[in-house]
């Protein structure tokens, strides 16, 4: 016994660090793991991607770019919040 | 708390340098990319065009010219630095007679600036003087003139892209293979794996991090090139190597169109961001359990 209590207590080398950034949610619709930055990252990345596709292929057809703004929006909100 | 509080105190120079060199010129450039500002123009003010650039760039026969061959220019010249970058840190990784000398000799062209390499290469491939085409011509009765030839000149530009840069990706691979433990290959030989096997199974998944990186470095690097083309090709002939970063220098600084050159570095920056992202999404990160 007092072996035993002489010995230190080990180190839990696996315990993670304080300050990992924003946990990782729920499994969404996408198929990686997401936090909720990662989800605001690729709802911007289809923003601006749907924003040059509009100018280029609907714009011309008298679409306004607004309409694209709004899409982008409402999709966004939807990946942040489901994805 | 205190180590904490030291942290962010030691990281403050760092955080300061990088918010003035890298945030506020980004922020300058997206802000400058919604207006119209020609400083040498009849009007020199910068005036508000909301997305007026972004909407002559999706037309802009020139800039889609100028993507086409960039991605093709990225394609060859990361994947041919990969492949050999690989092969010589395997090299590296054996004795042989040499192999300190090789290796420094091997890495002069990383230390070297992209102007000069321009310069050394121009010279080694100018049609009346040049090695390169004194030899091809000798040898194989080859007529090398990239300022005729647009695929001459294209291959020129990506084996002078590899020359320079395959150096990184053999020493960042080296350094991967080094960190390797031996035991997952002793079992992976004692279970009677080939080398293929190894390779695939072993060796590829565990420098995955590093090759990613390599890549990452690469891409960033070969999508804004613009120093080496612009001394070898100048972009020509014609356009067919008129890559991106050579297209924003013409755009900006003979025409000073300011406002559409930082709406082209815009969608630069963002297919680079997009294209890294992509390439870790596919190799690394990890997957939703469903």
């Amino acid at each position: 016994m007092a072996d035993q209590k002489d010995l230190e207590t080990p180190i839990d080398i696996l315990e993670p660090d304080e300050d990992t950034g924003p946990a990782p949610g729920a499994a969404g619709f996408l198929p990686i793991e997401t936090n909720w930055f990662d989800r605001i990252f690729i709802s911007v990345v289809i923003w601006v991607a749907l924003s040059l596709f509009w100018l280029r292929f609907i714009e011309p057809a008298g679409l306004s770019l607004n309409f694209a703004h709004v899409i982008a929006v409402i999709l966004g909100i939807f990946i942040v919040w489901k994805g | 708390m205190q180590s904490n509080r030291l942290g962010w105190i030691l990281l403050a120079p760092s955080l300061l340098i990088l918010f003035l060199f890298g945030v506020v010129p980004f922020l300058y450039v997206a802000w400058l990319s919604f207006h119209q500002w020609n400083p040498f123009a009849a009007n020199p003010d910068i005036i508000y065009n909301g997305a007026e650039n972004f909407r002559r760039l999706v037309f802009d026969a020139a800039f889609l010219a100028s993507l086409g061959v960039t991605i093709a220019f990225v394609f060859f010249a990361v994947v041919s630095e990969l492949i050999l970058g690989y092969v010589l840190a395997q090299a590296f990784m054996k004795d042989f007679p040499g192999k300190a000398i090789f290796r420094t000799i091997h890495t002069l062209p990383l230390i070297m600036a992209p102007i000069i390499v321009g310069s050394i290469w121009k010279l080694m491939t100018t049609p009346s003087i040049g090695i390169i085409p004194n030899l091809l011509d000798t040898w194989f009765g080859l007529d090398l003139n990239i300022g005729q030839s647009a695929a001459a000149a294209f291959a020129v530009t990506v084996i002078m892209d590899v020359w320079h840069w395959t150096p990184l990706v053999t020493l960042t691979l080296i350094a991967a293979l080094v960190s390797l433990p031996p035991d997952p290959f002793e079992q992976a030989q004692i279970d009677g794996a080939n080398k293929r096997q190894i390779f695939w199974h072993i060796t590829l998944p565990m420098i995955a991090p590093a090759v990613v990186a390599t890549v990452f470095i690469r891409l960033m690097d070969a999508l804004r090139t613009v120093d080496e083309v612009l001394m070898l090709t100048g972009g020509g002939p014609g356009s067919a190597t008129r890559y991106l970063g050579v297209h924003i220098f013409k755009e900006v600084f003979p025409r000073t169109n300011y406002g559409y050159g930082s709406a082209i570095s815009v969608i630069v920056l963002y297919l680079t961001i997009v294209a890294c992202w992509l390439l870790y999404v596919s190799m690394l990160a990890p997957r939703n359990q469903k």
